[in-house]
């Protein structure tokens, strides 16, 4: 039962990534992460947490990721989240 | 034809930035807020508490506001509903007006977001698929180009910069996709703001902002030509609710999340202040029978995302009849 209503608050949460969602700073696109249960915006590494199914996406709840944790994805995305990330910085 | 006014000078009251910064996410500190955004949220997750079912003011509002769904023949398969009066708005789409198939409920504050959720579990019978996402109007996390319209009941008059909130509302949208919106004008709880302040000069010899800054209405036309809409419209209501007294106003104020949340807002009031404005609201303001009435003046506004398929005003100079000979032209037609 906890399983089947998991699995359909997971589906909306993944239409609404796919098809709407957008990192609120950046405006590039999210990541779903399902270890952390939170959406990740790899261009700034900031990871926003998913509350009972429902993306926290204000600015203020996000977490910036420790350098370690937002290269994890790939090393394509790796450099450019650095750059971005020092850009944001010095601004 | 009259859309020509409209690009005279920006006189907001708002110190405004063209685009939003999105660089320096975490440094809000640099520009001017007026409103504690922060305080907002904890004030509406407060009101989502609070709030009662069914808000008459509220649910005005809104079926005032989705009425004019019904006037385009469009229909809006994904629609986006930001903050403000959110369960109003999604009660009435559920009776199926504007065909929406996919709606976005979007409020800065999680409780009232939860509570929306709460209350569509219980009355899911039509097909409209809900989903719900916490977020802040000044940051839309919204993809460009993928809603077909953006919904916002009494939820902008409280973002620092409306101006950028609307730019993004318009990004979002799809070409041809309709923004409606409703915010508190400025003759908004205009008996509250005088009693105030008379209270406070007589009781503290001076004055400290109580009651927010508000839009004017000529600010609503330049808002939507700005943010780059088209066919923008802009009409006003105003509404007077009548209570018992003073208190019951803050009360209702409380419970629509619509208390005060200025940056520089003095935090404590008196309670001697509080009860002294309470009674120069009766004294001057108070009917025959006994009530104080407030004031709410809504503006409505009305915008598209641009698209080809939209009327558009003939270039300059291409007319080829005079508007003197307009009269025997449409003589001869006849």
């Amino acid at each position: 039962m906890v399983r089947v209503s998991k699995e359909v608050l997971q589906k909306a949460v993944t239409t609404l990534l796919s098809d709407f969602l957008v990192c609120p700073l950046s405006k590039n696109p999210l990541r779903y992460c399902e270890a952390s249960n939170s959406l990740i915006s790899d261009a700034i590494g900031v990871s926003f947490p998913i509350k009972n199914g429902v993306p926290c996406l204000v600015p203020r709840e996000g977490k910036i990721l420790d350098e370690e944790d937002a290269s994890k994805p790939d090393n394509d995305t790796n450099s450019y989240t650095a750059s971005d990330e020092s850009q944001a910085r010095s601004s | 034809m009259m859309r020509g006014a409209f690009f005279s000078k920006f006189s907001l009251f708002r110190k405004t930035k063209p685009f939003p910064n999105f660089s320096s996410p975490f440094s809000t500190t640099s520009k001017l807020n007026i409103f504690d955004r922060q305080l907002k949220r904890k004030q509406r997750d407060r009101a989502a508490w609070l709030m009662p079912q069914n808000d008459p003011l509220l649910n005005t509002v809104a079926d005032n506001l989705l009425d004019r769904l019904q006037d385009c023949k469009k229909t809006f398969p994904s629609a986006l509903c930001l903050g403000g009066s959110l369960q109003a708005i999604t009660n009435s789409l559920h009776s199926g007006r504007g065909a929406i198939e996919k709606l976005i409920v979007m409020d800065p504050s999680n409780d009232m977001v939860q509570r929306c959720k709460n209350a569509d579990r219980v009355s899911n019978e039509d097909n409209m698929e809900m989903m719900f996402v916490v977020g802040d109007e000044e940051f839309l996390p919204i993809k460009e180009s993928s809603v077909d319209l953006v919904i916002s009941c009494l939820g902008l008059h409280w973002t620092n910069d409306l101006p950028g909130a609307m730019i993004q509302s318009m990004l979002a949208l799809k070409p041809d996709g309709l923004f409606l919106a409703a915010i508190f004008g400025g003759e908004t709880l205009k008996e509250l703001r005088i009693a105030c302040t008379i209270a406070q000069m007589e009781r503290e010899g001076g004055i400290s902002p109580r009651v927010s800054p508000l839009a004017q209405v000529r600010d609503a036309g330049n808002l939507l030509t700005r943010a780059g809409f088209t066919l923008p419209s802009v009409d006003v209501d105003e509404y007077t609710v009548k209570y018992e007294s003073a208190l019951e106003l803050i009360e209702h104020l409380r419970a629509m999340g619509e208390t005060n949340a200025l940056s520089e807002m003095n935090v404590i009031l008196k309670r001697d202040t509080a009860l002294a404005t309470a009674a120069i609201y009766d004294s001057m303001f108070a009917a025959e029978d006994g009530t104080v009435p407030a004031t709410f003046q809504v503006i409505y506004m009305t915008g598209w995302k641009e698209h080809h398929s939209q009327q558009k005003p003939k270039r300059r100079g291409s007319a080829t009849v005079s508007f003197k000979d307009i009269q025997t032209q449409f003589a001869n037609q006849s």
